[in-house]
Parts: structure tokens; sequence; C-alpha cells
């Protein structure tokens, strides 16, 4: 589903923030891509996201080479792809519902499938009871769990999440894990890049770690391993 | 694009619209200027034309002939201009003939003539021609005009060519001003929707990672700028037929009965203000479009 080849970063500043990466990422998988700060995680999914291009090397998504993609292909190529960040991202002005209804609404959708939809993935991810509460109202965990659901509502065959605990106490957090797992189970690909040590060993996933660019391990049913 | 997604980007844009009141207020003030001046300049030519036209429809040359001729001389020229091709009426005016006409004209005013009379008389007598075809009229007036004992020729033409260089001014000048004009508004309305991009910053970058085209994102900065032109567009034409009324009554009370003789070759006044209206419609629409144009390639790099 998702192939790497050779992806090389190089930035004008000199910096080269991923170095030859290969790697191969199947329909539902689960991976973690881990590694220390400036390891090249951000990069990478900035590479998926093609926010960025790499200098070398091609990015396979659903079999099409994604440098090739033209301006006005990339909003399809983003449709494929849903997103988590750290700071949830939220429309503040908007309601829990407004806020998810909004991402069916960039692509479109009717307004019967938005009041259908909408509060499915709600009680999917917990909220059902939130839908008109504005995002202030919310604790970080309810929010982060807005943010999910608006990055699913449109049943992306792929999820990516940047560091979704990071702002997170730890019981939240899990709770956020339990529900990507489950998102996961429904048959998404997901890949989360994360510094969270328990987590990436208690969920016994594939995990990718990455060091200054490099691929230094690449483990089935892996642990952490990084010294911190 | 669906239309129900028109429908709420054209909301948005009309919030924009709202959140940067002032500003909005600032570009529809500087459409609504440009709009003007090129709408009273574009009356002006139109209504400079026409005049123009009415003037060159009643073609006829007046020969004025030098006062020391006897009537043997008069006649002979008569008879040369007779003689040319086309002519299709020729007819002699005197000098008492032409001092009456003028004080018709004047009407209340004819004091001023008194004395004027007999020996005085300071108008020459002339030769009104008219030729058959108005194309052959500058031909003619030059052959008569070479005739001993002529001493001036004028036909339309030379009103004509004076009217016509002053359109050619109001042209140049309207031009220049509307120029000046029309970067200003397009620089405060790219101003006012860059203020719209900065209060959306994070919504657009919400946009982009769920997938929303460029197009998309896009719409209601074009629908700010033009429902800015739009506005601009409807208040100058407004004021412009409202200008152009008070200017109808105001010659209307002044000049009276002159005036409605004379307004009969201005440019007719539902017609005008009519096509007018449409231009400025379209160079409103223009302006507010360019203006988003140029707002979205410098802050909203989607």
């Amino acid at each position: 589903m998702i192939i790497l080849n050779g992806v090389t970063k190089k930035y004008p500043s000199g910096t080269i923030a991923l170095n030859g990466i290969n790697i191969e990422i199947h329909k539902g998988e689960f991976v973690f891509f881990v590694g220390p700060s400036g390891a090249g995680k951000s990069t990478l999914i900035k590479l998926l996201m093609r926010e960025q291009v790499a200098t070398s090397g091609t990015i396979m998504i659903d079999g099409i080479d994604i440098a090739t993609l033209k301006r006005r292909q990339i909003p399809h190529l983003r449709r494929k792809l849903g997103v988590v960040f750290q700071d949830f991202r939220l429309l503040n002005n908007k309601t829990v519902f407004e806020n998810v209804a909004f991402a069916m609404q960039i692509v479109e959708s009717s307004k019967r499938e938005i009041v259908r939809q909408v509060p499915r993935v709600l009680s999917l991810v917990g909220l059902g009871d939130k839908a008109g509460a504005y995002p202030a109202q919310l604790s970080g965990g309810e929010q982060q769990r807005v943010s999910l659901a608006r990055a699913i509502v449109n049943n992306p065959p792929i999820l990516i999440a940047d560091e979704p605990t990071g702002n997170l106490d730890p019981d939240t957090a899990w709770e956020i894990m339990k529900l990507l797992k489950e998102i996961n189970h429904r048959g998404t690909t997901v890949i989360m890049a994360t510094h969270a040590r328990d987590i990436v060993n208690y969920m016994r996933q594939r995990v990718v770690t990455l060091e200054k660019g490099r691929i230094t391990r690449d483990q089935e049913r892996g642990g952490y391993g990084l010294e911190d | 694009m669906k239309i129900r997604t028109f429908g709420l980007q054209f909301k948005e844009g009309l919030i924009g619209l709202w959140r940067n009141r002032v500003m909005s207020l600032a570009s529809i003030g500087s459409v609504t200027a440009v709009l003007l001046v090129l709408g009273l300049s574009l009356v002006l030519i139109v209504n400079v034309n026409s005049i123009a036209e009415y003037v060159e429809s009643s073609v006829e040359i007046k020969v004025f002939l030098i006062d020391e001729l006897d009537s043997s001389q008069v006649e002979t020229i008569g008879a040369k201009i007779k003689q040319l091709e086309g002519i299709k009426e020729i007819t002699f005016e005197s000098k008492e003939q032409a001092l009456e006409k003028y004080k018709k004209q004047l009407g209340n005013n004819n004091n001023l003539l008194e004395g004027l009379e007999g020996e005085n008389n300071p108008l020459p007598s002339s030769y009104i021609v008219k030729v058959e075809d108005p194309n052959t009229i500058g031909d003619t007036a030059g052959k008569i005009s070479a005739f001993e004992g002529v001493e001036e020729v004028t036909y339309g033409k030379d009103v004509v060519d004076r009217l016509l260089k002053s359109t050619y001014m109001i042209r140049i000048v309207g031009s220049i001003l509307i120029g000046i004009l029309a970067l200003i508004s397009i620089f405060i309305i790219s101003n006012t929707i860059k203020l719209t991009v900065a209060a959306r910053r994070k919504e657009i970058n919400i946009m982009k990672f769920v997938g929303a085209t460029d197009g998309f994102i896009r719409l209601p900065f074009v629908i700010e700028g033009l429902v800015l032109g739009l506005i601009g567009a409807v208040l100058s034409s407004g004021m412009l037929v409202a200008l152009y009324n008070y200017f109808y009554s105001i010659m209307g009370r002044n000049f009276g009965s002159f005036f409605i003789l004379v307004s009969s070759s201005l440019a007719p006044f539902n017609q005008t203000m009519y096509n007018t209206s449409l231009v400025l419609l379209a160079v409103g629409v223009f302006i507010g479009i360019i203006g988003s144009a140029v707002s979205l390639r410098k802050f909203l790099n989607v």
C-alpha cells in the first residue's frame, strides 16, 4: 500500500532529514515510527502528505508515485490520508459536530451523509453526547478524540498520527491508543510517530526506528528499543 | 463544485467582509471612486461623440465673402460654386440678413448689437452651400476657399474635429486617473482579503490536510473580492444616474427651451445609463477579482 524506495530529503540549508529510506507498509498494518527529535519522523509524514517532495527516491501510495501528482491532484491523495496532530488543530469557534462535519463539507458530501455519518463517528470515539460542545469545554483527551473523529470521518484507508498522545496524560493517552487500535481493527492502516516508550512497548506492533535520517531497526511486534 | 458548497463558501465570503468592516468600507469606497470617474468619462465621451455626429449630419458649408465685393462679383462667385460637382443647394445671406439672424439668436440680449446697422455692420455676407454627399464636403470646401473674393470657408467638420480632439483629452486624462485609482483599489482590496486570510489561517491549514481543493479554499476569498467590486459598481452607478439627472434638471432650469433643443443632440439618457452601468459592473467585478487574485497569490500559498 505504501512503498518508499531510496527516499532522501535534503533541505536547502544542507540538512539531510532522511537518507535512503526503504520501507514497505501493507494494508491494515499498524506501524510505529520512533526515534529522537530530529530523526526525520516529521519529515517522513510531510513527504507522505505531499506537503514536501523527496529530493530523490520514490514514494508509492496505492500504486501511485506521489511525486508525479499534479498540484490539483494532491487533495485527492490527502483524502486517502486521515491525519491527527499533537496539537489537535480544532476550530475553536465551531462545535464538535461542526468540526467533524467540516471535513465532510470539504469533500462535498451531501447534507444527508453528513447528518448520518458524523454522529456515528462521534459515538465511535465516545463523544456521542458532546456533539454540541465547543473545543474549549473539552479536556485534552476529548479534543484529541474529536480530531480523531475528523480524521476518520471520510473513511480514509490510511491514518497518520503525529505524536497523538504528546500533549496528554498517560491515562488519556491509553484511551487514544485503544481507539487507534480499534480503528486499525476496522481495516485502516495506521502510521504513528511517537516518543512514548511505554505505549510502543505495550502495543507490540511493528516498530520502525529512525536515527539521523536512517532506518536503524524495523521489527515486527517490537519494542521501543532506544535509550532516551 | 456543487451548488450547496458554493452557498457555504458564499457565506464564508460575506463573513470575511463583515469581520473586516473598516477595510471593506475602504475597499468599497475606492472601487466606487474609480468607477465613478470611469462612468463620468464614459458619459462625457458618449455625449461629445453624439454631438459631433449631430453636427456632422447637418452638413453645410459657409462661404464668407470679403466686404469689398460689388454685387456682380458676388454673383460670379455664386455661379462658380453652382458649377462645382455635387452641389445640392446654395443660398445667399447678405450682411443685413446675417445681423438679423444673429439678433434673433441673442433674443433678449439683442441690444448688444445696437448701432451696428448699415455701415458699421461687422458681419460678412456669405453663401450657404449644401452638398449631396457629406463625404465630399471637405473637397468642396477646399475648392471654394481657393476662389477669389472668398474670405473664409467653414463647415461642420471643423467643429467636429475640435469636439473629437476634446474627447481625446478626456480619454487620456480619464485613463490615467482610472489607472491610478484602479491600482489603489486593487491594493486596498487585496489587503482587506489578506486580513481574512490571516484570520482563517488555521482553518485553511486544516482544509489543506483534509484534502480541500485549491478552488474550494480560494472561493470565499474570490467571493469577498467580487462582492466588494459589485457593491462599488452599484454605488457608483447610482451616483452617476443621480448626477446625470441633476445635470439635466439644472440645465433645463437655467437654459430652458435652448437646452431642450440641444439635448436632442445628446446621447439618450436611459440607453447611456444602462450601458454605462453595465460597463461599471463588469469593471467592478474585474477589479474585485484581480484584488483577490493578488492577495491569494501573495498570502495564500495553498
